[in-house]
C-alpha cells in the first residue's frame, strides 16, 4: 500500500465535516403558508352570481386570515361578455349572450390591511357609475400575505 | 412544403447508397483485447486502395470487392497493427470480430467517469462529456430533457419540446450555451422560452458544472453548456445519415438526415431535421391553474403541439496546420402554450375550437426563428495556435395571444394600431460575436491568451410590454496558464477583466392610464413603463486550481471568482408575467453579482470499480432575485401581485455522486445521485432557498451489454430507477412537491441490412404511468402533472456513399 492511500479518506473526512458543518446553527423561521380568504358568512358581499346595480353603491365584505401577518388586497371587476370566465366556483351562472363591450365597467383598486394582522374583515364602499354596460361581470379578490404568498379567487356577478 | 423537401432531400440521400453495382463485401467488428468496440480504425485493402474507417459501434464495410485474395491491414493509433490475407470467392465475407491489442498498455480507460484528463481548459472543472450515441439512447423531447439524467442537471421545461438548462439549480442567463464556439444568445430570460438547438446536430456536448467566467465571461456563473460541431469527413468521403425519430406520448414523428463530404481539403456538409407532435399527455384529467379546476380532453394538455424545422450548412477549407468552416443554421420552431394558463389570469377557453384535433395548435402560441452564421477557425504558426470564432445570429421570437385589455387598455383594440391585435409580444434580437485565443507553451508553461467580444441588438414589438428594447456590447480579455509541476501534478491560474454596457429604449405605453380622480375628475396619462437607461459594469475575475493524479487516483481542486451582468430584464421589467400572473419590476439601480465558488473532485477507479465525488460550495454577495412583494399593482394587467428583483446574499453547496461498477463481462451498474441546497442570507426572503431548487435524487441503473456474437450486433438493455426526494423547501409562489420514483429503459440493436448498418434505439420512458409534479417544471405552478409513459423509437441509418482515399 502506498502512502497516497491514506488521502482520499482524509479528503473525504473533511468534507463531510465541512457540509455538516453548514447544517449547524440557528435556522430561520420560515413562512410556506398562503393566506386565505374566506366569504362563507352571511354578510359576506359580493358572492358568487350576486347582481349589482349601475349608478349605486355597494359594499364589499370579505374576510382575510394568515398564520403570520396579511399584507394588501386588490379587487378588480371587469367584463365576461366574451364568456371567458375563470370561476373559482363551480356552480355557474346564467349567463346572458356574448356581446361586444362599449363602456365596460373595469375597476382595478388595492388596498391596505393594518400591520401586524393575522384577520382581517374587509369592508369597502365602490360606487358603480350609471354609464356603464350591464352583463356579465367577473369580481376578483386577491390577497397577499406579508412575506409574498397569495390567495386568489373569482366570482361571477352581474351588473343590471 | 418544408415536409416535402425534407422528404426530397432524404430520398436523395438514399438514392446514392442503392446506386451501385453488386458485388461482394466484406465486413466485420473492430474490438480491443477487453471486447470493446474501436471507432476510427483504418482498414486498408493493400491491393485494391480502398480504405475504410470503423463507426462507433467498430463496425466496417467494404464494398464493391470482385472475387480475389486481398490483404487487409488495420491499422489504430496506439495499437498494434495488424494484416490479414482474405480470399473472397463468390460470397460476402464477415470477418465477425477483429481484436486489435493495445500497444501502450498505460492508454487509461476513460469512459468509465467521462473524465478526461485535465488538458483542456475547463479540465480542471467538474464537466460530463456526451457524444450523439449518448443523445440517442437517452433522446427526450429537447436537447436539455435529454441531458437531465446526467447528475447535477436538471432542466426548466414547458410543454413536451421546450426546455431550459438548469445547473445545480441555477439556470436562465446564469448558465451559457455555447454552440460552435459561439454563446448561444435567445431571450433565455422567459420561463417559457426553449433552447432553439437541434439535438441531432451535434457532436459531443461537454457540460461545466460550476462557474467558468474566466473562460466565458458573464452569465457562465452557473455552469456551461458548450455543444461542438460535428465531427468533419476524412478525406476522399462522402457520407451521411439518416434518422427516424417516433414518439407515442405526444404522437411526434421526425426525421433528420445529413450529408457530409470531404474533397481534398475542402469539406462540406448539410442537414435537414424536421419534427410534428401533437398535444401531449398527462395521467389526470383535471388540473388546478392556481386555483381554477380546468378539465382537459382526453387527459391531453390542451394546445401543446407543436413543429419544428431546421436546416444547416456548413463548407470549409482544412490542412494540418489551418483550418476554417463555416457554419450556417436556421432552427424554426412553433408551439403552443398551455390555453388555460396564459395571460393576466387563468381563463377559460373554447375547448371545441381546442380538442377538436390533438394536433393543432391556436393562440396562445409561439413562434421563434434563430439563424445562425458562424465561422471557426484555426492557425498553428510555431509555438503558437491561434483560434477564433465570428458568428451573426439574429433570434426573433413572437407570441401570439388574441387582445385582452389589461388595466387601462381600451376594451376594444384600436384598428388604428400598427401592431396587430394578435401579436402579444415580439423580440427581434441581432447579435455579432468575436472569440480570438492564442494557445502557447512555454517550458512547463501552457498559456492561453484570449478575446470575447459581443454586441447585441434587441428590438420588441407587439400590443403588451415586459422588458424595453436595448442595445449591449460586452468586451472581455483573459490570461490562462498551466503549470505542470511534476509528473502529478498540474497547476493554473487564470484572470479575466470584463467591460460592459447596456443603454434601454425609453418605453411609454399607447393607452392612457387614470393616474388619479378627485372630485370626479378623471386624470390620464400614457404612462412610461421603462426610461432611457444606460449602465457600464466592469468585471474582474480569477481562477486558481490544482489537479493531482496518481495511479487510480485523482483529485481536481478549483476556486474561483465569477461574476454576472444584470439583464435587461432584471434592469427594467415593468409588466405582468404571462404566466405566472404576476407584476415584475426591474430595478435600475442593481450591480452585477459576484460569486465565489469552491469546486472539488474525487475521482478513483481500479478494475470493475469506478468512484467520483464532486462536492461544491458557493458564495453570491449579491444574487439578482425576483422578490414576490405583498403589494399588488394598479395599472398595468388586473391588480396583479408585484413582484421586484432585488439582491441578496446566497449560500450554496452540493455535489454529485457516481459510482460505477462493472459486475460481468455484459453487466455494469451505475449510481447517479446529486445534491443541491441554497439559502438566501440576507434580505426580505432572509432563510428562504431559491426559486427552482431540484430536490435531492438518485439515479441506478442496471444494463446488459453483451459481447458481439451471433445475432447479437451493438445490443443493450437498461434501467434505471430514478427516485427524487420531495421537496419542502421553497419560495413564494412555489408549492411544494412530493418524491417520487420513476422506472425508464432503454434498449438497442444494431444490424446489416446487406452493407447497410441500421441502429435501433427504443426507449419506454415513465413505464409505470406515473404522476408525478417535477418542481422544476414550468407548469408545476399550476399543478400539471409530468408527461405519462411515452415510446420512444429511433432508427439510424449511417450512409456510406463514398470512402477512398484519394
Amino acid at each position: 500500500m502506498t502512502k497516497y492511500n491514506r488521502f482520499p479518506i482524509s479528503i473525504f473526512l473533511l468534507l463531510a465535516l465541512f457540509i455538516s458543518g453548514c447544517e449547524k446553527g440557528k435556522e430561520d423561521i420560515i413562512d410556506d403558508v398562503p393566506p386565505e380568504i374566506h366569504i362563507d358568512f352571511g354578510e359576506a358581499f359580493p358572492i358568487q352570481c350576486s347582481t349589482l346595480k349601475k349608478g349605486e353603491k355597494f359594499a364589499f365584505r370579505a374576510r382575510f386570515s394568515d398564520n403570520t401577518e396579511l399584507g394588501t388586497y386588490s379587487l378588480d371587476i371587469h367584463h365576461n361578455f366574451d364568456h371567458h370566465s375563470h370561476t373559482t366556483e363551480f356552480e355557474e351562472c346564467n349567463l346572458q349572450p356574448k356581446k361586444d363591450p362599449l363602456k365596460p365597467f373595469l375597476f382595478i383598486r388595492s388596498y391596505d390591511i393594518p400591520k401586524g394582522q393575522k384577520s382581517y374583515e374587509a369592508v369597502q364602499e365602490i360606487e358603480i357609475p350609471s354609464d356603464i354596460d350591464a352583463g356579465d361581470y367577473h369580481f376578483m379578490i386577491m390577497v397577499t400575505d406579508a412575506t409574498g404568498w397569495s390567495k386568489m379567487i373569482g366570482l361571477s356577478i352581474k351588473i343590471e | 412544403m418544408k415536409r416535402l423537401t425534407a422528404l426530397a432531400f432524404t430520398i436523395l440521400i438514399i438514392s446514392f447508397t442503392y446506386a451501385q453495382d453488386k458485388r461482394f463485401t466484406l465486413s466485420g467488428t473492430i474490438v480491443d483485447t477487453q471486447g470493446k468496440a474501436l471507432s476510427n480504425v483504418s482498414i486498408r485493402v493493400l491491393s485494391g486502395g480502398h480504405t475504410v474507417q470503423s463507426n462507433e459501434e467498430g463496425k466496417f464495410c467494404i464494398k464493391d470487392l470482385r472475387p480475389k485474395i486481398y490483404a487487409i491491414a488495420f491499422s489504430y493509433l496506439s495499437f498494434s497493427s495488424i494484416t490479414r490475407k482474405i480470399e473472397i470467392k463468390n460470397s460476402s465475407v464477415d470477418l465477425g470480430n477483429v481484436v486489435m491489442t493495445n500497444a501502450h498498455y498505460t492508454i487509461k480507460e476513460i469512459d468509465v467517469l467521462g473524465e478526461t484528463y485535465p488538458t483542456t481548459l475547463t479540465g480542471f472543472l467538474n464537466r460530463e462529456i456526451v457524444d450523439q450515441q449518448y443523445i440517442h439512447k437517452h433522446l427526450g423531447g429537447s436537447l436539455m430533457q435529454t441531458l437531465s439524467r446526467l447528475p447535477g442537471i436538471s432542466n426548466i421545461g414547458i410543454g413536451s419540446g421546450q426546455s431550459k438548462p438548469l445547473i445545480r439549480g441555477l439556470g436562465f442567463n446564469r448558465i451559457v450555451v455555447v454552440e460552435k464556439g459561439i454563446k448561444h444568445e435567445g431571450q433565455q430570460w422567459g420561463v417559457d422560452h426553449g433552447l432553439e438547438i437541434d439535438q441531432f446536430a451535434t457532436g459531443d456536448i461537454e457540460v461545466v458544472k460550476g462557474a467558468a467566467s474566466f473562460l466565458y465571461g458573464s452569465d457562465a456563473i452557473g455552469g456551461v453548456i458548450d455543444i461542438k460541431p460535428e465531427a468533419l469527413p476524412e478525406k476522399g468521403t462522402v457520407s451521411g445519415s439518416f434518422d427516424l425519430i417516433g414518439k407515442s406520448n405526444n404522437a411526434l414523428y421526425g426525421s433528420s438526415a445529413n450529408i457530409k463530404g470531404r474533397i481534398e481539403n475542402w469539406v462540406y456538409g448539410a442537414r435537414v431535421t424536421y419534427q410534428n407532435y401533437g398535444d401531449y399527455r398527462v395521467p389526470t384529467d383535471t388540473v388546478h391553474v392556481y386555483d381554477y379546476p380546468v378539465r382537459l380532453d382526453k387527459q391531453k394538455a390542451r394546445n401543446t403541439a407543436g413543429r419544428e424545422f431546421n436546416i444547416h450548412a456548413n463548407a470549409g477549407y482544412v490542412t494540418d496546420n489551418f483550418r476554417s468552416v463555416f457554419y450556417m443554421s436556421r432552427n424554426s420552431a412553433q408551439s403552443g402554450f398551455f390555453a388555460n394558463a396564459h395571460g393576466l389570469e387563468p381563463r377559460r377557453v373554447d375547448t371545441d375550437l381546442h380538442d377538436a384535433s390533438s394536433r393543432d395548435f391556436q393562440m396562445p402560441y409561439q413562434e421563434v426563428k434563430h439563424l445562425k452564421v458562424i465561422n471557426r477557425s484555426s492557425l498553428s504558426v510555431g509555438i503558437h495556435h491561434l483560434e477564433m470564432e465570428a458568428g451573426f445570429q439574429h433570434n426573433f421570437r413572437q407570441e401570439y395571444s388574441m387582445y385582452v385589455n389589461h388595466g387601462y387598455m381600451p376594451p376594444i383594440y384600436p384598428d388604428t394600431m400598427k401592431t396587430p391585435s394578435d401579436l402579444e409580444r415580439q423580440y427581434d434580437k441581432r447579435v455579432y460575436s468575436l472569440n480570438v485565443r492564442d494557445r502557447f507553451s512555454v517550458g512547463q508553461h501552457t498559456f492561453v491568451a484570449g478575446f470575447n467580444g459581443e454586441y447585441q441588438n434587441n428590438a420588441i414589438d407587439g400590443w403588451s410590454f415586459l422588458i424595453p428594447g436595448f442595445r449591449q456590447y460586452t468586451g472581455g480579455a483573459f490570461l490562462y496558464d498551466r503549470y505542470r509541476l511534476n509528473e502529478r501534478v498540474l497547476l493554473h491560474g487564470a484572470l479575466r477583466y470584463d467591460h460592459s454596457h447596456i443603454e434601454t429604449v425609453r418605453y411609454t405605453d399607447w393607452f392612457p392610464s387614470v393616474v388619479s380622480e378627485e372630485n370626479r375628475v378623471t386624470e390620464t396619462e400614457h404612462l412610461v413603463r421603462a426610461d432611457n437607461l444606460r449602465r457600464s459594469f466592469n468585471s474582474l475575475v480569477w481562477s486558481v486550481g490544482s489537479s493531482y493524479h496518481v495511479g487510480d487516483f485523482s483529485l481536481n481542486t478549483n476556486l474561483g471568482k465569477s461574476f454576472r451582468v444584470p439583464i435587461a430584464k432584471e434592469l427594467a421589467a415593468n409588466g405582468v408575467n404571462y404566466h405566472y400572473f404576476s407584476y415584475e419590476k426591474g430595478d435600475p439601480t442593481l450591480s452585477p453579482e459576484q460569486s465565489y465558488q469552491l469546486d472539488i473532485g474525487i475521482q478513483y477507479s481500479r478494475n470493475r470499480f469506478s468512484f467520483g465525488l464532486h462536492p461544491f460550495y458557493n458564495y453570491f454577495s449579491n444574487y439578482i432575485y425576483l422578490n414576490p412583494t405583498p403589494r399588488h399593482d394598479h395599472f398595468y394587467g388586473s391588480g396583479n401581485q408585484v413582484f421586484e428583483y432585488t439582491q441578496s446574499k446566497v449560500r450554496r453547496y452540493g455535489g454529485e455522486l457516481k459510482v460505477n461498477y462493472r459486475l460481468s463481462e455484459s453487466f455494469r451498474t451505475e449510481l447517479l445521485a446529486e445534491y443541491v441546497k441554497a439559502k438566501q442570507l440576507s434580505g426580505s426572503k432572509k432563510g428562504y432557498t431559491l426559486p427552482f431548487s431540484p430536490p435531492p435524487s438518485v439515479l441506478t441503473n442496471l444494463s446488459w451489454q453483451p459481447r458481439d456474437t451471433g445475432i447479437l450486433k451493438d445490443t443493450y438493455l437498461s434501467i434505471d430507477l430514478h427516485l427524487f426526494a420531495a421537496q419542502n423547501e421553497i419560495v413564494p409562489p412555489e408549492k411544494k412537491t412530493p418524491g417520487y420514483g420513476l422506472v425508464n429503459i432503454q434498449t438497442g440493436h444494431s444490424l446489416f441490412i446487406g452493407c447497410q448498418p441500421v441502429t435501433i434505439n427504443l426507449q419506454v420512458q415513465n413505464l409505470f404511468d406515473k404522476k408525478y409534479m417535477d418542481h422544476t417544471s414550468f407548469y408545476r405552478l399550476i399543478e400539471m402533472p409530468e408527461m405519462g409513459r411515452n415510446i420512444v423509437l429511433t432508427l439510424s441509418l449511417p450512409l456510406t456513399i463514398k470512402n477512398t482515399d484519394n
